[in-house]
């Protein structure tokens, strides 16, 4: 491995750990990650030239304290607060509070971390950006490219985020016990924001983006990893590694959209399944919250349509009961469509579609519901009816690749006799 | 230590139709709250306001004339009517300590920050 990639690789696998260690010693946002920031450039002067060192990581780690002390001397001196002997001295205290660091503590630095970037004070998007910025290490271009904006605009709602944090003193912290569940529900949704991001992105050229989705999966095992029996991590890694299990069937190789009864089984990840049913398996039996619940259940369908060996064998008549409990849990549109999907396979496309009539109102915007109606139209002998629907949908679809399968699907159908 | 001012924000209702068990358990919420400020930080300042149709407003029209209008500076369901001005650890404590307001109030909490001179 060449020094770069030495470099490269330590930021990759370490960066949560480390500004995790950092916020701990100097609690100071602002300068922990410029100091980190400048390490690594340190490091991409230093390594090539002296060689990769034993510990790449502990060098790093040393680098940026020894930045941050100059900074936090250098504040001291220009608010002339104190003499001189005395700012010396609380330096030295500083370096000699260096704890040798066992294991656990650097864990719970790096849960304090992830509490910290996903604390509810923040706006979603803006803590989705910390964590991928903060806890997996991800450089905010690489964050806007993954959210598809601006890198100033993702750069400025980094800086926000921090400044929030900073401002509105959002602590770097453990709550108590009691209020963990809670904050490690909004930890699953910020991770799952990102994933969706990635899984089904709204816009752009791809038809998805299975980096972002990948970092996102990373932020959830690290945090279950901190506490492997929180119920919601468990069960929404489930969750995402079987949606993600399927990233590479998903687009053909002439780019184009495979629907999910259309994919190359063989191209699945079944490691991921398998280790995704594992979740499911180990999960307490009692209902933990409602968040919970709701990633469970739609792990099962994930489950059911990872299991199926061939679409055929997609057991329909479960997935169907699973979508019933999910829409009494939380009776959302996007469920009730997903829900009137599955009707359709069991029951057939008029009561799909029948069960697609109430949804108008509160889907204004949505090109999924005109599709799917579109193709059950089709199925039900409709083709006029079902070019009609894919219209709507193609109008409204923001996403090039979906966009181009729509229209594909419609000029077959109109092309038609009828 | 941190310097946190918490907005109290609420639908303007009639306290004197409210019933003596309604009124004690605003006080004992204010105290409450109080308590848990005096335990983990400490309480600067509060007032209770006098509801928005008390309020009076100056404002610059367009061509800068400053003119005074009755009334709250922003027309909204909820109002103003009361802040508390505290020091607290953290955001945590702060929402801790707002959670032990009464439930019918909106609770705004705005760090405060220091203009270097």
């Amino acid at each position: 491995m060449t020094p770069d990639e030495a470099l490269a690789a330590t930021v990759r696998e370490e960066w949560g750990r480390l500004v995790a260690l950092l916020l701990a010693q100097f609690r100071r946002l602002d300068l922990v990650e410029d100091a980190l920031g400048d390490a690594v450039e340190a490091g991409a002067r230093t390594w090539p030239r002296d060689g990769v060192p034993d510990r790449p990581a502990a060098w790093l780690l040393t680098a940026a304290r020894r930045r941050v002390l100059d900074r936090l001397r250098a504040e001291a001196m220009a608010a002339r607060t104190r003499p001189l002997l005395v700012v010396d001295a609380e330096v030295a205290a500083a370096l000699g509070s260096v704890r040798a660091d066992p294991g656990d503590l650097v864990d719970d630095d790096v849960l304090r971390l992830v509490l910290m970037c996903c604390h509810p004070a923040l706006a979603p998007e803006v803590a989705s950006a910390l964590a991928l910025r903060l806890v997996v290490g991800v450089t905010t271009a690489d964050i806007a490219r993954l959210f598809l904006v601006p890198e100033p605009t993702m750069a400025a709602r980094v800086t926000r985020g921090k400044r929030k944090i900073v401002t509105a003193g959002i602590p770097f912290g453990v709550p108590d016990a009691s209020a963990l569940p809670e904050r490690l529900g909004v930890v699953a949704q910020v991770a799952y924001l990102a994933f969706t991001a990635g899984y089904a992105p709204g816009s752009g050229p791809d038809l998805l983006r299975a980096d972002l989705s990948g970092e996102a999966v990373r932020l959830v095992r690290v945090t279950l990893a901190l506490r492997p029996d929180e119920p919601v991590l468990r069960a929404l890694l489930a969750l995402l590694l079987l949606q993600h299990s399927r990233r590479d069937a998903r687009v053909g190789d002439d780019g184009r959209l495979v629907l999910l009864p259309d994919q190359d089984r063989s191209r699945w990840r079944l490691d991921e399944v398998d280790e995704a049913l594992g979740l499911l398996q180990g999960m307490p039996g009692a209902v933990t919250s409602q968040l919970t619940e709701s990633y469970r259940l739609q792990a099962y369908v994930a489950a059911e349509h990872a299991t199926a060996v061939t679409a055929s064998d997609t057991r329909w008549d479960r997935v169907c009961e699973h979508y019933a409990a999910l829409a009494a849990l939380n009776p959302s549109p996007a469920v009730r469509l997903a829900a009137a999907v599955a009707l359709a396979e069991r029951d057939g496309p008029r009561a799909g579609l029948r069960a697609l009539d109430d949804l108008d109102g509160a889907l204004p915007h949505s090109h999924r519901l005109p599709a799917v109606r579109g193709e059950l139209l089709a199925r039900a002998g409709e083709p006029r009816a079902a070019v009609e629907a894919l219209d709507v949908a193609i109008a409204r679809c923001g996403n090039d690749v979906e966009r181009e399968h729509l229209t594909r699907r419609r000029d077959e159908l109109a092309s038609r006799r009828e | 230590m941190k310097r946190y001012v918490i907005l109290i924000a609420y639908r303007p209702w009639d306290w004197s139709s409210a019933t003596p068990e309604v009124r004690q358990s605003y006080v004992d919420a204010h105290d409450a709250f109080q308590q848990y400020v005096d335990e983990h930080g400490a309480h600067l300042g509060s007032a209770a306001l006098g509801d928005a149709d008390t309020a009076t407003t100056l404002r610059a029209d367009a061509d800068g004339a400053r003119m005074v209008t009755d009334g709250p500076f922003a027309e909204l369901a909820e109002q103003i009517g009361g802040y508390y001005d505290v020091e607290l650890p953290d955001l945590d404590a702060a929402i801790a300590a707002a959670r032990l307001l009464p439930p019918a109030y909106t609770v705004e909490v705005r760090p405060v920050i220091r203009i270097e001179g």
